[in-house]
């Protein structure tokens, strides 16, 4: 399978669709069913929420424990670092999230510069 | 004022036009520019894989998931078979399940079709979700819809248009520019819970998510270990709430 052969025709598109697109939308598919006479209020939603929410700072950990390409030069402990001084700002300034993104983004910056190969 | 334009019975194509409006201006913020950064980089991905242009905009507005179009796209490089690649493809997006099952009971009405249902769900994306789960709330019930399809419908073009400038640039960054490139995901994600996050339960799930990952890591299968971090780091949450519930309610007597 050279990338040449992804190339040709209809054939990128078509794979695309049935291994891309379709493994990925049968879960949204699937959620209608299950939110199906769930209330708004209701504990199982709130049990859901928590859930969603873990699952999301656990993508998150796993970038900053596995990350690819350049932000894997900067060593593990500055990658946190620059995450918890990113909240931080984001605590300090009432909850602004562009400030807290700002400044983790400057450490960041700052970090692979110091530490660049 | 006998002439409110706030009276309930407004035209209905204007108000659902006010809200998309409010939908868009959401998005119009932080998170567009969080999108644009993430699909430059799908973008240029899709052009080492050696797919079309067309291909990889058309992954953009149908898979409409980060982490899976860059699992699809990379696997094409690394010249992974292609039902491992659905397979992993499809492990990726179990997480966009409980993002869809909280969003949905909040923005469905009664009258709200099958189709249109359909189309509502592809539009939860992970970005989508942390922007909405929050402030729908505030939205007027029989607005939300339009609130929310406003909101995703700006970041989907956003993320169109970065994904296409990602392919067609493929600029090489400095290295320290691309590191920061790579950060903004996890700063901006971790920041928009934090934000979002109101009770102890939010708090928890939050923090266990961050602790699990690590303690997980290599112990449960790659591309599972997250849906067990969810789940764990979810139910702990939502048991910590239930039990702090029952003490104040048992403190301040019955209610």
């Amino acid at each position: 399978m050279t990338p040449d052969s992804w190339s040709m025709g209809i054939w990128p598109y078509l794979a695309l669709i049935l291994f891309g697109f379709l493994p990925s939308e049968v879960w949204r598919f699937l959620s209608i069913f299950v939110a199906h006479g769930v209330d708004e209020k209701s504990e199982v939603l709130e049990w859901v929420r928590a859930v969603a929410t873990a699952l999301l700072a656990g993508v998150v950990a796993n970038i900053l424990l596995t990350p690819a390409g350049a932000l894997a030069s900067v060593p593990l402990m500055a990658r946190f670092a620059a995450l918890a001084l990113g909240l931080m700002v984001f605590a300090l300034t009432r909850r602004s999230v562009v400030a807290g993104v700002a400044t983790g983004e400057a450490a960041i910056v700052l970090a692979a510069w110091w530490f660049a190969p | 004022m006998p002439l409110s334009p706030d009276k309930p019975d407004d035209p209905p194509a204007q108000t659902q036009l006010h809200w998309a409006f409010k939908g868009f201006l959401v998005a119009a913020r932080l998170p567009i520019f969080v999108m644009a950064f993430t699909f430059l980089g799908v973008g240029s991905l899709a052009r080492e894989a050696g797919v079309p242009l067309g291909a990889a905009l058309l992954s953009t507005v149908t898979i409409w998931a980060g982490p899976a179009q860059v699992i699809y796209f990379g696997a094409l490089i690394n010249g992974v078979a292609l039902p491992a690649i659905a397979l992993s493809i499809s492990l990726s997006s179990v997480r966009l399940m409980p993002m869809c099952v909280s969003l949905l009971p909040l923005l469905r009405q009664p009258t709200t079709s099958r189709l249109a249902t359909i189309y509502i769900v592809h539009n939860v994306a992970v970005t989508a979700w942390a922007e909405s789960v929050r402030a729908i709330r505030d939205i007027p019930p029989n607005r939300r819809i339009a609130w929310f399809i406003g909101l995703t419908h700006t970041l989907v073009a956003a993320a169109c248009i970065a994904t296409y400038a990602g392919y067609v640039l493929a600029a090489a960054l400095p290295h320290a520019l691309a590191a920061g490139l790579l950060f903004i995901t996890p700063i901006y994600f971790i920041a928009a819970l934090a934000r979002n996050a109101r009770e102890p339960i939010d708090w928890i799930a939050m923090s266990s998510g961050l602790v699990l990952a690590p303690l997980l890591k290599g112990v449960v299968g790659a591309g599972l270990d997250l849906l067990v971090i969810g789940v764990i780091g979810g139910t702990l949450a939502w048991a910590c709430q239930k039990h702090l519930r029952s003490r104040s309610t048992k403190g301040t007597g019955p209610s």
